[in-house]
């Protein structure tokens, strides 16, 4: 990397990125924030989702000056809170357009669920908005401009379409919707762009489309996809002159994907033995006829301490589970890309003014009532 | 972590100017808030923290207006919350780190979450009064919002029902003209000695499943499966004035209410929760399904009432329902089902067993008639 700055004729500055949070450090805040949220019913998801953004944004570094989030949990929290109060009058007044809709024809009120997939759209943006502006890096904050809702209608022609064409449009629909979001995006007084296209995407992604057909390696496709989307998205950002470049090969997360399957599997085998042991053990140590058969006696005789052991059993694997993709998917995903990057002509973004204000939560709030995915 | 040692002539720096000769006073990054210049200064500790670029004055910080924010592994990269928001200075010396921790006393505020103790027992109270609410709340809600719902709107309701019903079950209704009045007269008995004043709708549907239902808004189906199970009238006169017991309390609406309710809280409770889709359902049928077996036995009461308005006795309904389910307590786990079992709601009826006081609801003809109301049965 320092290389490319002493060669000389290089026309600028340039850096790969870096990325130096400890895995330890993450392990111990994740395996703690899991058993919090265990005794919080998960209310303490929001802290969690900060301190998972302090330690990956602080850890990542340009030039050797880190990354800072500045965002708090207290103001998730709100954004939920407000996205609730938007959310439960949506959620009344669709039951009862429901209810009229259905009344003339059964199951009519499908369409309805459009208008969901809209409003996630628009909570997509916002949220994204929202980890912009609380991003600062060498004491100047990242904003966006733009609108929510231009942003979801087109969100969903896009999707459409894409459909439509079964699967496609995808990279055109991908190309589109992040020119929109990064041409609202600002460094300071910086203004953001993106170049790349739909068809550089579909050149090297055409092969996954065709496999996903096959439905029975998707597994290996999903992995493969992200790792050429990362970087294909990695080398479409630019930032005046400045751009960045990746190495992510398509197979780099695979290991990543693989390791959380991996975990998972084995862990719930473990959970379900554990499980089967005690199941067949209990009767006996309850004192169970002789000729009673064990799980059933069990069943008709204890139904709460069955249903108990049952949530236990699957709370230790949700937790577990939420663990491990946070350690691997999360973390280890983001180590990966992060440090796939180089930034070439950096002297673009040295004397950057501080610009645009602070956005609201909301949209994480939405994002997190919708249950919808996205960045 | 060699590219986050304070090495500051490294090509991050890039800058000349930090020559070995300024040996003593301490280094720093400055960024002063408006621009992103990265501005490298000395730090002097004086009775306030002295910003020092070129020998001028840059910018002076109060110790205690210092805040520690995240600076990444090794740096100490403080804000002034007197200052500019985005301001920042970053050591990276050890011994400056020292100094200014030593110095500034509200360095660790609002950093972090050691606020755990209030997350925790806010969360165990919210968890608290959901749990309560949806015990006893929800249920208290619902019996006080049933009357103010319009029966204009329970039966839109039960139309969109209706919808649904006739889609899954596939059920025509049956024609018969004789069976249909038969029918007619043994709903009219029921609803004579029952009160119940509002509009009732009834029909038996040529499906082959044996069961009964009443939907919002007064409407009743019998299904042709259940009747040919029956072996008199009082067996499925018992389960219409069970039915009619739901029409007459308004359970359905109250039951769209309450279900309504419970996922909307246990919902938020569980919230976004690793893959708490199965917490939440498991959860949500053990609620409901409490609910709805209050309904039902509250339903049973009012068809044992009703029979013995008619001098008839409720026991043959319990023998019906014990004939279609058979015995439950092995199959069906008790806290998950939405009926009480049919073993103890037979026991329940048989208890109710009086000597018939009362004439016969439906004549041996018109019972025939009701019996092949879908058309001629083949014999069993």
């Amino acid at each position: 990397m320092d290389d490319t700055v002493l060669a000389g004729p290089a026309p600028g500055r340039s850096a790969r990125v870096a990325f130096t949070g400890a895995r330890t450090d993450f392990i111990r805040l994740v395996r703690r924030g899991a058993l919090l949220e265990l005794v919080t019913a998960g209310f303490y998801r929001f802290w969690l989702a900060t301190d998972i953004r302090h330690a990956l944004w602080s850890g990542t570094s340009i030039e050797g000056d880190a990354a800072e989030y500045t965002g708090t949990a207290r103001e998730l929290l709100i954004g939920f809170l407000f996205a609730l109060a938007i959310l439960v009058p949506i959620y009344l007044v669709y039951f009862l357009i429901g209810i009229e809709i259905e009344r003339a024809k059964a199951f009519a009120s499908l369409p309805l669920f459009l208008f969901f997939y809209a409003f996630g759209q628009f909570a997509i943006f916002r949220a994204r908005r929202y980890r912009a502006t609380r991003t600062v890096w060498r004491g100047v904050r990242f904003w966006m401009s733009g609108s929510g809702w231009a942003y979801a209608w087109r969100a969903c022609l896009w999707t459409f379409a894409t459909i439509f064409t079964l699967g496609g449009l995808l990279p055109w629909r991908e190309s589109a919707l992040e020119r929109y979001k990064m041409r609202h995006l600002h460094y300071g007084d910086l203004p953001a762009r993106f170049e790349a296209s739909g068809w550089t995407l579909f050149k090297r992604g055409w092969w996954l489309w065709l496999l996903a057909f096959l439905i029975i390696p998707i597994p290996f496709i999903y992995p493969a996809y992200r790792a050429i989307l990362w970087r294909w998205w990695i080398e479409g950002v630019r930032f005046g002159t400045l751009r960045f470049e990746s190495v992510l090969e398509a197979g780099d997360l695979m290991g990543l994907y693989w390791a959380t399957i991996g975990w998972i599997v084995l862990f719930m085998s473990l959970a379900g033995g554990a499980f089967g042991i005690v199941a067949a053990a209990l009767p006996h140590l309850l004192g169970a006829p002789a000729g009673a058969t064990g799980i059933v006696w069990l069943i008709r005789q204890h139904p709460v301490l069955i249903i108990a052991l049952y949530l236990v059993d699957y709370l230790a694997i949700a937790l577990f589970a939420g663990f491990v993709v946070r350690v691997y998917l999360v973390r280890g995903v983001w180590e990966r890309v992060v440090t796939s990057a180089t930034v070439y002509n950096l002297e673009n973004a040295d004397n950057v003014r501080v610009m645009g204000g602070l956005a609201s939560a909301l949209g994480e709030g939405l994002v997190d009532g919708l249950d919808v995915a996205g960045f | 972590m060699d590219s986050t040692s304070p090495d500051f002539s490294s090509p991050a720096g890039a800058r000349p100017d930090a020559s070995p000769s300024d040996t003593p006073p301490p280094l720093a990054i400055y960024f002063d808030g408006l621009t992103n210049r990265r501005r490298l200064v000395t730090l002097a500790f004086g009775p306030d923290l002295d910003i020092v670029e070129d020998g001028a004055a840059a910018a002076t910080w109060r110790y205690d207006d210092l805040r520690a924010v995240d600076g990444g592994p090794g740096t100490l990269r403080l804000k002034n919350v007197a200052g500019l928001p985005l301001a920042r200075l970053e050591i990276r010396d050890p011994a400056p780190q020292a100094e200014i921790r030593a110095r500034a006393r509200f360095l660790a505020i609002g950093r972090g979450s050691p606020q755990t103790g209030r997350i925790v027992g806010w969360s165990l109270a919210a968890i608290c009064s959901i749990v309560l609410i949806v015990l006893f709340g929800v249920p208290l809600v619902a019996e006080r919002m049933v009357p103010l719902v319009p029966m204009s709107f329970e039966r839109r309701l039960g139309g969109v029902v209706d919808n649904q019903v006739r889609a899954i079950f596939g059920g025509k209704v049956c024609t018969d003209p004789e069976g249909n009045a038969a029918f007619a007269k043994m709903v009219e008995k029921l609803r004579e000695a029952s009160h119940v004043e509002m509009p009732l709708q009834t029909a038996v549907l040529a499906s082959s499943i044996p069961n009964a239902l009443a939907l919002p808004g007064g409407k009743i189906y019998l299904f042709n499966g259940l009747l040919q199970k029956a072996n008199g009238p009082d067996e499925i006169a018992g389960v219409i004035a069970h039915e009619m017991g739901h029409v007459r309390h308004r359970d359905q609406i109250r039951v769209v209410i309450q279900n309504g309710g419970t996922s909307f809280l246990i919902g938020l409770l569980f919230g976004d929760f690793t893959g708490s889709t199965a917490a939440i359902f498991t959860a949500r049928s053990l609620v409901d399904a409490s609910y709805s077996r209050q309904v039902e036995g509250s339903a049973d009461a009012f068809a044992i009432e009703t029979m013995h308005a008619l001098g008839r006795s409720p026991a043959p309904m319990g023998e019906l329902l014990f004939r279609v389910t058979g015995t439950q307590g092995n199959k069906t786990i008790g806290i998950l089902a939405s009926h009480p079992l049919t073993e103890a709601r037979r026991e329940l009826m048989r208890r109710e067993d009086r000597p018939a006081t009362g004439p016969d609801i439906l004549s041996p003809a018109e019972w025939r008639a009701l019996k092949n109301v879908c058309g001629p049965q083949r014999a069993k």
